[in-house]
């Protein structure tokens, strides 16, 4: 029986390197020198989190941080789809980090509390840097829904886009059960989604954006795993959202779901063989 | 031997403050607050330093330089850097913080990202020039 521990640090950890990997690839490209050097630095940080998670895993799996990292195969990784996805446009990239961010910011602020003591410091040691992440995403956020209407619905469109993956970032780990009993994680992961989607909604009513919350996109192009299991169950739903007693609940249904159980996108197979490339073709190579 | 104990830690403190970070050559890992513990056992001695940022990628250069240092200055000595923990590393305020050049204090941060994770932008709106400083945390 493998340690459910490894389940929720592998997903925390890919969470944190893969968009971190999505967050470097403005390095160079950003909209102005300042947005470089924002989504560098995040990146930065991002990948260094991820580090440290996967140095908590090591002992409980016998491999290293790299291993971990850039050694296993492309449906071994536990991220949400939503941390794979191309930049896209700066509407889809600024909706996309305040969506990650602000939900990262829930599931971290529940785990200061877990009872896997090593994970509880690590995350308050991570929260001292992502209030940064947090602050550049509200930024935006407030930037572009008030800003000219091009940018406005830019930022509409991006969170129309985002909002149903986003909200499989709360996608139920398959040992959410052991991991609630033993303290590990202090609230379930439906409840999580639920204080996040209150504040969202919260959010979006402040600048009038809250209908994009009943609008979705189209999902789809999730591809089947090398074992050639193509899923077409519930997880390709459509997500619900509704609007009951004055805040928003979740009453159902995940869009790109399945990231969790290690089923990707097109988009993760280029980002995975760009990112593991060099550990690929050098294993164990080192600087 | 309490009097020579403290020796040994003076001697070693002394050996960091002369320690530099690659990044910002003028400051020294002393002043940045990573001296997080020096403990001096029959074993030897013991230096744990705390990285400012968790992805701080100047931490194994400043860990080798400080175990240098450290060995010239007090033999058995062992450096370590982190694991990071939730400290108050104490860096300057982010806003309102003197101007480098002409000493205003109306100065605001710009943006929280600088050249390096630790680092942020900062404008003096008196004297008009762009200057950077520690990120709080």
């Amino acid at each position: 029986m493998p340690d459910p521990r490894v389940a929720l640090l592998l997903s925390l950890a890919d969470d944190e390197l893969v968009i971190g990997h999505r967050h470097s690839e403005w390095t160079g490209w950003a909209p102005h020198l300042e947005e470089d050097l924002a989504f560098s630095s995040i990146a930065q940080d991002e990948i260094a989190h991820a580090r440290l998670l996967y140095e908590l895993a090591e002992p409980l799996m016998g491999k290293g941080a790299d291993e971990l990292a850039l050694g296993r195969g492309p449906d071994d990784y536990r991220h949400a789809v939503i941390c794979e996805r191309s930049n896209g446009d700066w509407g889809y990239t600024v909706a996309r980090q305040y969506l990650y961010d602000t939900a990262d910011d829930v599931r971290l602020d529940a785990l200061e509390g877990s009872s896997f003591k090593e994970l509880a410091d690590a995350v308050r040691t991570i929260r001292l840097e992502e209030r940064y992440h947090l602050e550049h995403a509200r930024l935006w956020f407030g930037r572009l829904a008030q800003g000219p209407m091009q940018a406005r619905e830019k930022l509409a469109r991006g969170l129309e886009q985002a909002i149903p993956e986003a909200m499989a970032i709360f996608e139920a780990l398959p040992e959410d059960g052991e991991l609630l009993e033993a303290g590990v994680q202090p609230r379930s992961s439906e409840e999580l989604l639920g204080v996040w989607l209150e504040r969202l909604g919260a959010d979006l009513e402040s600048v009038s954006l809250d209908y994009v919350l009943t609008r979705h996109s189209p999902v789809g192009d999730l591809v089947p795993t090398s074992s050639g299991e193509a899923d077409t169950g519930p997880t390709l739903e459509v997500p619900g959202v509704e609007r009951r007693d004055g805040r928003w609940v979740h009453v159902g249904g995940f869009a790109g779901a399945g990231g969790r159980r290690g089923k990707h996108t097109a988009d993760f197979t280029a980002l995975w063989e760009e990112m593991t490339g060099l550990y690929r073709a050098m294993p164990g190579a080192t600087w | 031997m309490v009097t020579s104990t403290r020796t040994v830690e003076d001697r070693v403190l002394e050996a960091l403050t002369a320690v530099m970070d690659p990044e910002i050559p003028t400051c020294s890992i002393v002043d940045l607050g990573m001296v997080e513990r020096i403990e001096v056992t029959d074993a030897g001695i013991d230096v744990e330093l705390l990285p400012t940022f968790i992805g701080c990628p100047a931490k194994d250069v400043i860990g080798e330089d400080a175990e240098r240092a450290v060995t010239a200055a007090a033999d058995g000595a062992s450096v370590r850097v982190g694991p990071p923990k939730p400290v108050v590393v104490p860096l300057l305020s982010r806003s309102g913080i003197a101007c480098p050049y002409c000493g205003s204090g109306d100065t605001a941060m710009e943006s929280a990202f600088g050249p390096t994770p630790c680092r942020a932008a900062h404008f003096c709106r008196s004297c008009r020039n762009a200057f950077e400083g520690f990120k709080e945390k």
